[in-house]
């Protein structure tokens, strides 16, 4: 597996300059350097400008697999992808997936990603048994629980050291379908209709929402799902047959064409409302995955992703009020997804999720005006208690990311003194 | 099958490896690094390889390949071989060290010349198939690495190229030498490949995966092809490449 681009994060519209260096045994650069995996983070948490990028994709073997308790070792470059293809087989598949399946396991412990399941399991480092971390002031160490390193690597953004190896915890799974619920919700301009959905589907393994930001009365869909059995044709995801082949004309990115976007989209969940369907896992959880560098589809100029989480208790009434701001900011969206994180908590410092309410909305190429209403959602969030999420940020200021994350300093004084990155100067330097 | 890969370590050879493995062939990986041939050997067993075994030494001397050879034939010898290895030589270096160019020729010419030849003899010797495969007889069959860059000598780079033009003629050859035994050489042309080897070239819009390199090595072996240009744009391009009169050819600084 190679990343789209060696320089790029995949929100795109980056001037940078990198040197390029790729993971061997045990050499580590000598000079900055920030460990890398796909890029699939949209923001500068995968860039370091003016310094090294060790690339690590091409340590990406599994190493041993214990098919009795399903715990697999492997080099931190092997990616989700792979990992599934083999494991779906056996009947095993990783505990937590993002939404597209080409990140390694060292950038999903290293953002801490979560999945449909967070509600159920938690995050992605919760499944991680232990990991291999080698540091450029240290010995080679195992970091597992309590160890001082382990709150700094998981969800670290790569800055306590280049995780090597790492051990993880898989889910036995009864085959390689998805049993999925469609059922529409919304239109009064509240997220009630989300939250009882969601309050009533507690016992199903996987829950996620669409939401379209453009409509006042934030309608949406809701998905729900569990595994299941499936033919063996399902076994392999199939090759993606689509690619973005060009950079799409600034034009088409407009509110216009995302309002005619989610218009489409939503009449054809209508037409199948409340349905209940047998898919193929891959179809369930990497619906973008078919479409190889979809983020060609936002131009060259790139867009950004805005993620943030609100305390349950705020989120009913905070999460309407901040969509109806960048609604009346026009700061357009495709596709925003909504989903209820559980109650688990991470073990790292700067990991994203909290009990609460998560909303994700793409930002096309924003402008001065676009950041001026992101800065100042960034406010509500911040006023609600909650956070906005490092991996997809490219803009966040240096002081509401100390509010989201006091305890950044930890981080800072436990980090790598050879590693950095754009995304960390960024929001580390003093105002 | 029974398949031996030399020079497992590249990008190319563990991408096929991967291949193998996940169709529960039997390997036998040779190469220089032992602790990066047992990862390969662990990666290779989790995906379904039946069984790997992992031979680390000096893969581009005679002696080394000779016994190598002896000691897999003692064993009841093998159905498919894979030879990888290779160095894309350093042109500045090449010019001022003559020792250095001539350690070049030796594992990107001689050495892979050497491991196709006594693989053929001992595959020759086997009348039968080692392995039985319901889809034909695919036993039998070499494929040796060479490269585009071996169908003309150019300004950049062509120490390289003459190896690689070397190891191409040296497969013709023996392809035609072996045919009535048969055995069958398969020469694999890859163009630019995205691997470590070529970390520090510019990605162009015809550098192509090990991954789909490996896809086309495995089927050519299958179908027992003579000449494989991975990707297939490669054959025309170099049939044009080799049509420019040389008196313009000399003029490129290509």
């Amino acid at each position: 597996m190679t990343p789209v681009s060696l320089d790029q994060p995949w929100g795109r519209g980056f001037n940078v300059e990198h040197t390029h260096a790729f993971a061997r045994d045990s050499e580590l650069p000598t000079r900055s350097f920030l460990p890398r995996g796909l890029g699939r983070s949209y923001g500068d948490v995968c860039v370091n400008d003016s310094g090294v990028l060790l690339h690590n994709f091409r340590r990406d073997r599994l190493l041993d697999f214990d098919e009795v308790h399903g715990v697999l070792r492997c080099e931190s470059g092997a990616s989700i992808a792979d990992i599934a293809a083999v494991m779906v087989r056996k009947g095993w598949f990783p505990a937590v997936v993002p939404g597209t399946r080409f990140v390694t396991v060292g950038g999903a412990i290293a953002n801490d990603i979560h999945g449909k399941n967070h509600h159920v399991c938690g995050t992605f480092s919760r499944s991680v048994l232990s990991m291999l971390l080698r540091r450029s002031d240290q010995d080679v160490q195992i970091v597992e629980s309590n160890h001082p390193l382990e709150d700094v690597t998981v969800a670290g953004l790569g800055l306590s050291g280049v995780i090597d190896e790492a051990m993880l915890q898989l889910d036995c799974i009864p085959g390689p379908g998805i049993k999925q619920d469609t059922v529409l919700f919304g239109g009064n301009g509240s997220i009630d209709g989300y939250l009882s959905l969601d309050a009533s589907s507690q016992a199903w393994p996987y829950t996620v929402g669409w939401i379209d930001t453009l409509d006042r009365g934030l309608r949406g869909v809701f998905f729900r799902g569990e595994h299941c059995d499936g033919p063996d044709d399902w076994l392999t995801p199939n090759a993606a047959k689509l690619a973005m082949p060009v950079d799409a004309p600034q034009w088409v990115l407009g509110r216009w064409s995302a309002k005619a976007f989610n218009e489409l989209y939503y009449r054809a969940q209508g037409l199948k409302s409340a349905t209940r369907e047998t898919i193929p896992l891959w179809q369930f959880f990497f619906p973008l995955d078919a479409v190889t560098a979809w983020n060609r589809a936002y131009g060259k100029r790139g867009f950004v992703q805005y993620q943030f989480v609100v305390p349950r208790a705020a989120a009913r009434e905070v999460v309407p009020k901040i969509l109806a701001h960048l609604r009346e900011s026009n700061v357009a969206s495709y596709l925003a997804v909504i989903k209820s994180f559980g109650e688990h908590l991470s073990r790292g410092l700067l990991s994203f999720p909290m009990p609460g309410v998560t909303v994700a909305l793409d930002v096309p190429a924003p402008n001065e005006k676009d950041r001026r209403a992101l800065d100042r959602a960034d406010a509500m969030v911040a006023d609600a208690g909650g956070r906005v999420y490092p991996a997809k940020d490219a803009r966040m200021s240096a002081v509401m990311f100390k509010r989201f994350y006091p305890q950044w300093e930890r981080v800072e004084a436990m980090r790598d003194p050879m590693i950095s990155s754009s995304f960390w100067r960024r929001v580390t330097r003093s105002s | 099958m029974k398949i031996v890969v030399v020079g497992a370590t590249s990008a190319i050879a563990q991408a096929a490896i991967r291949i193998w493995a996940g169709e529960g062939h039997t390997l036998i990986v040779f190469g220089r690094n032992n602790s990066e041939l047992e990862r390969i050997a662990a990666d290779a067993r989790v995906r379904g390889a039946v069984a790997v075994t992992v031979h680390a030494g000096e893969i581009t001397s005679n002696a080394y390949i000779a016994s190598a050879v002896d000691s897999l034939a003692v064993n009841g010898g093998v159905d498919q071989a894979l030879i990888a290895h290779g160095s894309l030589t350093d042109a500045e270096r090449a010019a001022t060290e003559p020792d250095y160019l001539a350690r070049e020729f030796t594992v990107n010419f001689t050495s892979a010349c050497v491991w196709a030849q006594l693989l053929a003899n001992a595959m020759a010797a086997n009348e039968q198939p080692v392995t039985k495969t319901s889809r034909g007889d695919r036993s039998r069959t070499i494929a040796v690495i060479s490269s585009v860059a071996g169908e003309r000598g150019r300004y950049s780079n062509f120490a390289y190229g003459a190896a690689k033009a070397g190891l191409t003629a040296f497969c013709d050859g023996l392809r035609a030498k072996m045919l009535p035994r048969g055995v069958y050489i398969v020469t694999v042309k890859p163009g630019t490949v995205d691997t470590p080897m070529t970390a520090h070239m510019k990605r162009g819009a015809l550098t192509a995966s090990a991954e789909s390199v490996a896809r086309g090595i495995v089927g050519a072996m299958n179908n027992k092809t003579d000449i494989a240009y991975l990707p297939l744009i490669w054959w025309p391009i170099m049939s044009i490449v080799r049509a420019i009169p040389e008196r313009i050819a000399k003029k490129l600084k290509w």
